[in-house]
């Protein structure tokens, strides 16, 4: 569960009004003189209400004794909450989905078993912080994957590319056949930074996967030769006029309406665009990698999960023994697949265990998760030990956004460094 | 001054007005005096929201902030947007109180949608206002269809034009404010005044110069200052509209400062901005409400 919604964002500044929060017991009846445990949640269009009441009251059987009331985040911005809640001393006991490198350090969350993570998860590595799982790792996402309209690649005369300048060339002949080559929503930040999430990691990580980590020891910067490299293919498409008219004046939420509509041909987002997939389309909606310049495969890769466990549960065994119930839930996951487009990372399970109906897109995917080829962490959505220090996800969106105004490629980047150093005084 | 049995006489209409100005006081204390207080502790020290405890620094996280760029163009956007928002916020609120002042029911309807922009959430403002300036919006498909712009605008999209349209907005907030504060000024202006003014000669240029803007004055003081404080601390609508983009350029201190304690943890560094926020608005008040008293002794 990475996805993060341009509500998610655009709501933040009702979370400094918040008070006091939605909560509610899931269950019918009260406390059987077991733990009440309280449990941050959200609600998205895949995750409802419904969703939560029925995973719960599942979860709960498998944990007798067990009563969880739930606190529901304002928005999906359940991190910004989360540390609000802390701040008040309202920490909650269960922590759906938050990025766990920001409570580590302060010790708030209790680390799973490992041996119980070694045996249930496909990558049971794949969100740790220092070696430990703070999140049970139940799902994963790609970040970003190209969609292409098949109709619209077959009228150009193009097929998808696999090479860097291969993709400028589709670009090229898509739009001499006067077909917008790049959807781009760019006026919700995180979706404006999708081409430089692919470049950087693609470019940068692909070829240095540690490179985050020496960021972090100082020894390599944005400003380096190789990132600005990178960051300067994203500006090359702008300066060809490659994305949409006004790019940066399109919402998120319309840029999958355009996309879906047929009006341009290629558009960069994460796997949960996936669960956008109208089913009438899903025979002419493909998908392929962000491309490398030498041809290889390289997967910007986040794996997301399910509850954190805070240190000061009132009961940490009990919540335990409910985390790791909800966590192997199958039932769980199938909304996440269809409605959010999510790989589920569970051992010994195939598509049917979760019932689901899937996209051609999403089984092409989903064989990129399950190849061996190579998986970088992508860059600002990773939860392991790659994520980025505070608000560089929102700086880093912010370069991109400036890239369309500036041909300042390395200030940019340089920036980058600045508030780099900011975030992690 | 008053010696402290004065206080204390007991009748029973003083003591119920002592009790609500007590807790007046009281409430004012708790939910506004003492943070102030507790952020200006917090502006000394690395305080974390996530960590117990926290360490002195001094004077370290006020340094910091004079080499912050992105502190400097969030405080240099605000400031630039207080002004104009305030102008035209003003300007626009006296232009509609002086069309509204009339008795007639259609009137008082019409100053009711008038004040609609103030009582309407700044989230909800926002979201409004954000479909209808996205490409596809109602503005650029008003524009396409008047034939005014062959291309769609990006209002949201460049730097300049992201910080006019939040301006615009804004405005069109606070002028539901304005309007209703000067309208209140207007219907306390005796009607003699035009009367006299008419048997002078003046003609109605004259009179909105030498009485209305004249008789106004302490209305215009009140809302100068109060739509200056308010754009200081805007938040909400520019979170929802623009994110503070493209690139920043719409991010207003209020913003930063968020971002700072609840993205980047650092409490201690962000009550060091708000500490300033509060020095700038509170110098930037007192000195437009002092020049605008003189303005009212001079008119």
């Amino acid at each position: 569960m990475l996805r993060r919604s341009a509500a998610a964002v655009a709501a933040a500044g009702v979370l400094l009004l918040a008070a006091c929060s939605n909560s509610n017991s899931a269950s019918d009846g009260g406390s059987s003189g077991g733990k009440t445990l309280t449990y941050l949640t959200f609600n998205t269009p895949s995750l409802t209400p419904a969703f939560w009441k029925a995973s719960i009251a599942r979860a709960e059987k498998e944990a007798p004794g067990v009563t969880i009331k739930q606190v529901v985040a304002p928005s999906t911005d359940r991190d910004s909450y989360a540390k609000q809640l802390q701040a008040s001393g309202q920490f909650p006991d269960l922590l759906q989905s938050i990025t766990p490198s920001q409570y580590t350090e302060a010790g708030l969350l209790q680390p799973y078993d490992q041996a119980w993570i070694d045996q249930n998860f496909l990558l049971p590595q794949g969100n740790a912080i220092k070696g430990k799982v703070y999140i049970p790792p139940t799902n994963s996402q790609i970040i970003p994957l190209v969609f292409y309209n098949k109709s619209l690649f077959t009228k150009a005369g193009v097929r998808p590319p696999t090479t860097w300048s291969q993709f400028l060339d589709v670009s090229a002949k898509l739009k001499s056949a006067g077909i917008t080559p790049l959807e781009l929503g760019g006026n919700d930040p995180f979706a404006a930074a999708m081409p430089l999430t692919g470049a950087l990691s693609a470019d940068v990580l692909g070829k240095n996967p540690q490179w985050v980590q020496q960021r972090y020891a100082g020894q390599v910067k944005f400003s380096d030769a190789d990132v600005v490299a990178a960051a300067q293919k994203m500006r090359t498409l702008v300066e060809k006029d490659y994305f949409e008219q006004g790019a940066l004046n399109v919402s998120y939420a319309d840029s999958i309406k355009n996309f879906n509509a047929g009006k341009a041909a290629m558009y960069p987002m994460g796997s949960w665009y996936l669960g956008s997939i109208p089913k009438d389309q899903w025979d002419t909606i493909g998908v392929f990698p962000w491309p490398t310049d030498d041809g290889s495969v390289v997967v910007p890769f986040a794996v997301g999960g399910s509850m954190a466990i805070s240190t000061r549960a009132k009961d940490v065994a009990a919540a335990t023994a409910f985390g790791k119930a909800w966590s192997l839930d199958p039932q769980n996951l199938k909304a996440l697949i269809e409605g959010d487009g999510a790989f589920p990372m569970l051992k010994d399970k195939t598509l049917k265990d979760y019932d689901v109906t899937v996209s051609p897109a999403f089984t092409d995917s989903y064989s990129y998760v399950t190849k061996t080829d190579t998986k970088v962490s992508a860059i600002g959505w990773a939860t392991n030990d790659d994520a980025l220090p505070g608000s560089l996800n929102n700086d880093f969106y912010a370069a991109a956004q400036a890239l369309f105004n500036s041909k300042d490629v390395k200030g940019q980047m340089a920036k980058l460094d600045k508030s780099w150093d900011t975030a992690t005084k | 001054m008053k010696p402290l049995s004065h206080w204390f006489r007991d009748t029973s209409q003083d003591l119920g007005l002592r009790l609500i100005a007590a807790l007046g006081l009281l409430l004012y204390l708790v939910f506004i005096v003492v943070p102030v207080f507790m952020s200006l502790r917090s502006s000394f020290t690395d305080e974390n929201p996530l960590k117990s405890g926290s360490n002195w620094v001094g004077f370290a996280n006020y340094s910091e902030m004079l080499h912050d760029d992105q502190l400097r163009s969030s405080v240099g956007f605000t400031l630039a947007l207080a002004l104009g928002v305030t102008v035209v916020a003003n300007v626009v609120g006296l232009a509609f109180a002086m069309l509204l002042d009339r008795t007639e029911l259609s009137y008082r309807v019409l100053r009711t949608i008038a004040f609609l922009p103030q009582v309407i959430s700044g989230v909800i403002v926002g979201f409004v206002w954000k479909t209808i300036f996205t490409e596809d919006g109602l503005l650029n498909d008003l524009l396409a269809r008047t034939h005014l712009a062959a291309q769609p605008v990006d209002w949201l999209g460049k730097p300049h034009l992201a910080q006019l349209s939040v301006g615009v907005v804004v405005a069109w907030v606070l002028s539901g404010f304005t309007t209703v504060v000067y309208l209140a000024a207007l219907q306390n202006i005796p009607r003699e005044l035009y009367d006299a003014g008419a048997i002078d000669g003046a003609n109605s240029r004259q009179q909105f110069r030498m009485i209305t803007l004249r008789m106004v004055a302490p209305a215009t003081t009140i809302s100068v200052t109060i739509s200056l404080i308010t754009v200081l601390k805007l938040y909400d609508v520019i979170q929802v509209l623009t994110s503070g983009g493209p690139a920043n350029a719409t991010q207003s201190t209020a913003q930063y400062i968020v971002k700072m304690a609840f993205t980047n943890d650092r409490f201690g560094y962000a009550s060091s901005i708000a500490m300033f926020l509060l020095a700038l608005s509170a110098v930037i008040a007192l000195s437009v409400t002092s020049v605008l008293r003189r303005r009212e002794v001079d008119l």
